[in-house]
């Protein structure tokens, strides 16, 4: 029998303490998965919203990637953008807010994204706004809107439906005429977060909505390259010295040196912790295990088993315990990944469409690397133990007890 | 920028800390600001104090770089050409009451007679989804996870170590001792050492917690406390470990007390 069988025989003899100890390592290894998939889940689902819809730089006033002040003359400075030979579109996005109307309870307070693309080339026409449409289809004329999945069922909305409302474009305290648009399709938006409502729309249908009183601003201008955004980037910045251009790479290395670096930090003073919690309980138990098993170890020596082998016998033990444990750790951690991210997704101003937590290979391949680890380090005093064992003595003593 | 000269003393202004550490400001310091990088209708100030900016884990990694000037001061520098003085807006305005039990009572009140301003009570200001609030859910629910791992270890330690002492549990029902004194006895030491283990823990998080601070800190140059070992906190911790450990040997000895005293005593 190899060592392996030999483990297992060991673990299945003692059921309880065994389960125990892998169901604890099941425990730590989904905590010490969660914390791996939070340590880079952010970025990558960041990531993951800026490249939707293909647009990979980003033009706007002030501080990328979040800021309030207005882009001036935003469809001349898109026109002129899109001309420039290294890009192939640009998107205006204005926002304004609005007020839809229910047929019970307030108004809806909604946020109104209204766009328009400026290209030189028919592939560059035809791309869409950032949002991802789930029902219907998007909103293509002056008096069509899609909505997001919140407007749709608070104000009991649906591809087809009518919705009434009143923008204001320019200051909360207009006073401007109802509104009837519709409804042609139920969207996601990218960046929007839990607590806000969200209607998108052409550039025209935002100017009828708020009856022409638009201005000559916008929020943002997304920008797609031929296929070098630096070199894109680079051209809008010597053409709009006033406004600030960033590719997505760009806005990604700022989001991850300032917004998130916070729980980067906890989850690597979790993983350290986590680890060392697994490392000092499995050893504790093996240390344990053996010592109770020393008479018997000491036959197995005095009967042919080779130092070696006793050796092996404890590591496979220890890799059986952290491996069934690690294996149950997966689904487990998955599991509570998801409770942890619908938690720290209740933070404001978290867009709904970002996760905490996402899952890939490389931390698989890192969960594995230290659960590899972790059960050769836990095993490392017992085996000791095992290997230096007298083994006259230790059956004399066993005797004579 | 700081300027050598000036005519007549310039309106006061505090800066943050990390503002004046990496622009080398110090109070007397006169500096121009302006609302553009252009320098339009830029004005002078003296620097007449360096402040440490109120932590906020909102903007945490974000370096503070930020200067307090007094309000009229502000509206005048920042005014368009077009606004009339006096009609711009401000952002919020903080109320201190005489009576801060009053809070919801004031909110409403101007709620009512002024439309257009939304007045809430500070200690709701933040609300339920406040930064704070959810890294504390975040937090309780990680150490719902710790607990539970260190249980089930516990209790498979707890019974490798009861399993050891069989034969002395044997001996002891041999000679008369009834099962409720051991386990009595079992328990008392399952809390003796579930104590000394709960207070190490606390020495332990007490001595981290320095360092854990200091490394955030120094990480995020902030004032911002990461870890506080508070009374409530200690009691939480030592009212969950005592009980636990405690709880833990008595379950792992009750399987092996209900088996007669010869089949424990037998080797």
């Amino acid at each position: 029998m190899n060592a392996v069988g030999f483990a297992w025989r060991s673990l299945v003899r003692q059921p309880a303490r065994a389960t125990l100890g892998i169901v604890g390592v099941a425990a730590v290894g989904a905590l010490l998965f969660d914390m791996l998939l939070l340590s880079r889940g952010l970025i990558v689902s960041m990531q993951d919203l800026l490249d939707r819809g293909g647009w990979d730089i980003r033009v706007s006033a002030g501080e990328l990637p979040v800021d309030s002040r207005f882009i001036p003359n935003a469809l001349d400075a898109a026109q002129v953008i899109a001309a420039l030979p290294s890009v192939e579109a640009a998107l205006v996005i204005r926002e304004a807010e609005a007020q839809v109307d229910r047929i019970s309870g307030p108004p809806l307070r909604a946020s109104f994204q209204g766009v328009t693309t400026r290209s030189s080339t028919s592939v560059g026409s035809a791309l869409r706004a950032p949002w991802t449409i789930m029902r219907g289809r998007d909103a293509e004329q002056p008096n069509e809107v899609v909505v997001d999945t919140d407007v749709a069922s608070s104000a009991g909305l649906e591809p087809g439906s009518q919705i009434t409302m009143r923008a204001s474009c320019l200051s909360d305290l207009e006073a401007l005429p109802v509104t009837r648009l519709q409804v042609v399709g139920i969207a996601e938006f990218p960046f929007e977060s839990t607590s806000e409502n969200t209607i998108g729309g052409t550039f025209d249908a935002l100017q009828a909505a708020c009856g022409g009183n638009i201005g000559a601003g916008a929020n943002l201008i997304l920008v797609r390259s031929t296929g070098d955004p630096d070199a894109a980037t680079a051209a809008i910045r010597a053409s709009q010295p006033g406004l600030r251009a960033a590719t997505n790479t760009e806005v990604l290395g700022q989001v991850q040196r300032t917004g998130f670096t916070y729980f980067r930090q906890i989850s690597s003073v979790l993983t350290t912790v986590t680890v060392s919690f697994a490392v000092l309980l499995i050893t504790v138990l093996l240390t344990v295990s053996v010592n109770q098993r020393l008479g018997e170890i000491a036959a197995l020596r005095a009967l042919g088993f080779s130092r070696t082998r006793v050796v092996k016998d404890v590591l496979a033990e220890s890799a059986l315990t952290v491996g069934i444990g690690g294996l149950l750790s997966l689904p487990l951690g998955l599991l509570l990944a998801s409770g942890l991210d619908r938690i720290l997704k209740g933070m404001p101003g978290i867009p709904a469409a970002l996760h905490f937590f996402v899952f890939e290979p490389q931390a698989l391949v890192v969960h594995v690397a230290l659960l590899v680890a972790t059960a050769l380090i836990a095993a490392l005093y017992p085996m000791r133990i095992v290997s230096r064992l007298p083994i006259a003595a230790t059956l004399r003593s066993e005797v004579m007890g | 920028m700081p300027v050598a000269a000036f005519a007549q003393t310039p309106p006061d202004i505090l800066v943050s800390r990390q503002l004046a550490e990496s622009e080398h400001l110090t109070v007397g310091t006169i500096v121009s600001l302006a609302v553009d990088a252009a320098g339009t209708g830029a004005r002078e100030f003296r620097v007449a104090g360096i402040y440490e900016p109120t932590p906020d884990p909102a903007r945490l990694g974000v370096v503070p770089r930020a200067v307090r000037l007094h309000l009229p001061d502000l509206l005048d520098l920042t005014r368009r050409a077009d606004v009339l003085a006096g009609t711009e807006y401000v952002s919020s305005v903080n109320v201190a009451l005489t009576n801060p039990a009053e809070a919801r009572t004031f909110a409403r009140d101007v709620n009512a007679r002024l439309p257009g301003v939304l007045a809430r009570p500070a200690t709701e200001a933040a609300g339920a989804a406040g930064p704070f609030q959810v890294l504390e859910r975040f937090h309780l629910a990680i150490a719902i996870v710790t607990i539970v791992a260190a249980t089930v270890f516990l209790l498979a330690l707890t019974i490798m170590l009861v399993d050891e002492r069989r034969e002395t549990v044997g001996v002891l029902r041999l000679i008369g001792l009834p099962v409720r004194r051991i386990l009595v006895q079992i328990l008392l030491e399952g809390l003796l050492v579930a104590a000394v283990g709960a207070v190490f823990g606390l020495v332990l998080a007490v001595l981290s917690e320095q360092l854990i601070n200091t490394f955030f800190q120094w990480r995020y140059d902030t004032a911002l406390v990461f870890v506080r070992v508070t009374r409530d906190v200690a009691l939480t911790s030592v009212s969950i470990a005592v009980p636990l450990g405690a709880s833990a040997t008595v379950v792992a000895s009750w399987a092996l007390l209900r088996r007669s005293g010869l089949r424990l005593a037998r080797r």
